[in-house]
């Protein structure tokens, strides 16, 4: 069943890559397709765009797709939106920002929906990313689901974290709260069409200054007026690949912690009666928090 | 793992030149409050753009409204277009305005069902999820 469909896929089918995609994002047999699938051919460029809702991810985005294009370069968009945490329902309402040639095969646009919890990130978008680099798309669009705060989960997994700002939220302060200043790669000042944009990168500016970290571009940026989109685009691409080298360790652990609730959580759904065992007896008190994290940890490391 | 249900993914566009937006967009909602994915593709679609968003989006099903009248042209050329892209496993459907005379011609098309005004949000909600239980349970994964 999976090998005439990784079959399609090498041999270019978008169906087969579509329905890959869908089985990856469940995180059915990921493991086993990933392995089958080998390294890509090159490197693709890892680009997501990280802001609060409203900044203009979705608009961006389907700029920087027709940038890419008119480079000649292909692109794979995965367009993350919030799922309903009590459902599990979604509305994914990106791609209607992104509008792009039906008949243009070099564009791929996936929209996945995003649980809830830590990390702006869709489960398994790692193995999604491989996935569109083993198809040969040479740049890998990410709009994240737009956390804003505290959310930086995503950076472990990209080559390059662009973080949108607009004129008029909050003050410079808010900027420092988040985090998100120091872990992004650019800084786009977006809307720059509207009062206010200067002010804003004044802001990012002077707080850079008071960083020991090096400063990164910022950029004044307008989806409308199409200002500073070729300027933005350049910029990215001038930036180095960072996936695979240089990640720092924080990354590392993200992304065991990651790989440790997905385990989890298939484990439950597959009805694993030790693991019910061992919830069951940390339910009724037998067994410590701690302890029984600890064993938890143990049974997890087990699995593959 | 693959006892775990795939959700139900829907693409909802509207095709040609129909401004009118509210119907779908209520219908997007109760989709997605009944656990539902919903991809809306919004206004102004052409027909080769839906096939596209179908495609991309490994939609199981897709909702068309149509309230201009321009059904018994649009649809059966959507139609036509999943063939040519070798999709053969999305159901249809079709909302809006849309004369009782053309329902059997548009089911003999292959359109699933069609949903005209007066449809109450939970008749659409049931419909998706029998279809969706009967696909599974004939083991064809996760949609008609």
């Amino acid at each position: 069943m999976l090998d005439p469909l990784l079959e399609r896929f090498r041999n270019h089918d978008r169906n087969a890559l579509s329905r890959l995609v869908s089985l990856v994002a469940r995180g059915e047999r990921s493991d086993q397709i990933l392995e089958k699938l080998g390294r890509p051919a090159r490197p693709a460029r890892v680009v997501a765009l990280t802001g609060s809702g409203g900044v203009g991810k979705s608009t961006l985005t389907g700029k920087l797709i027709e940038q890419v294009r008119e480079r000649g370069l292909t692109v794979g968009v995965l367009a993350c939106d919030p799922q309903s945490p009590l459902t599990g329902g979604a509305l994914l309402g990106d791609r209607f920002r992104m509008p792009s040639r039906p008949d243009d095969d070099g564009v791929f646009i996936r929209s996945l929906a995003t649980a809830g919890g830590r990390g702006a990130v869709a489960e398994h978008l790692d193995a999604l990313i491989r996935l569109l680099e083993a198809y040969g798309f040479e740049v890998i669009l990410i709009e994240t689901v737009g956390a804003g705060q505290g959310d930086t989960a995503v950076r472990g997994l990209v080559d390059v974290l662009v973080l949108l700002l607009q004129p008029e939220t909050g003050d410079d302060l808010q900027w420092e709260k988040a985090g998100l200043l120091e872990v992004a790669d650019a800084i786009v000042i977006h809307k720059a069409d509207l009062p206010g944009a200067e002010r804003v990168e004044a802001q990012v500016l002077a707080t850079q200054a008071l960083s020991m970290a090096p400063p990164v571009p910022v950029l004044r940026v307008s989806a409308r007026t199409g200002a500073g989109l070729a300027e933005l685009w350049s910029a990215i691409a001038a930036l180095p690949l960072r996936r695979g080298n240089n990640a720092g360790a924080g990354d590392l652990v993200g992304l065991a912690q990651a790989l440790l609730a997905e385990r989890f959580a298939a484990a439950r759904r597959g009805g694993d009666a030790d693991l019910a065992l061992l919830l069951d007896r940390w339910q009724r008190g037998e067994l410590d928090a701690r302890t029984a994290a600890a064993e938890l940890l143990q049974r997890l490391a087990r699995h593959s | 793992m693959t006892d775990i249900p795939a959700p139900i993914r829907v693409v909802l566009a509207k095709v040609g030149l129909d401004g009118h937006d509210r119907g779908i967009k209520i219908v997007a909602r109760a989709l997605r409050d009944a656990g539902m994915q919903v991809i809306y593709a919004g206004l102004w679609q052409t027909p080769e753009a839906v096939v596209r968003t179908v495609a991309d989006e490994d939609a199981g099903w897709l909702g068309l409204s149509i309230l201009s009248g321009a059904h018994m042209t649009l649809v059966p050329r959507v139609l036509q277009l999943l063939r040519d892209a070798g999709i053969e496993h999305v159901g249809i459907l079709v909302g809006g305005i849309i004369p009782e005379t053309d329902i059997p011609t548009l089911l003999e098309m292959g359109v699933a069902r069609v949903f005209g005004p007066g449809t109450s949000l939970p008749e659409i909600v049931a419909f998706l999820q029998e279809r969706d239980r009967g696909a599974a349970a004939a083991g064809r994964g996760g949609h008609a």
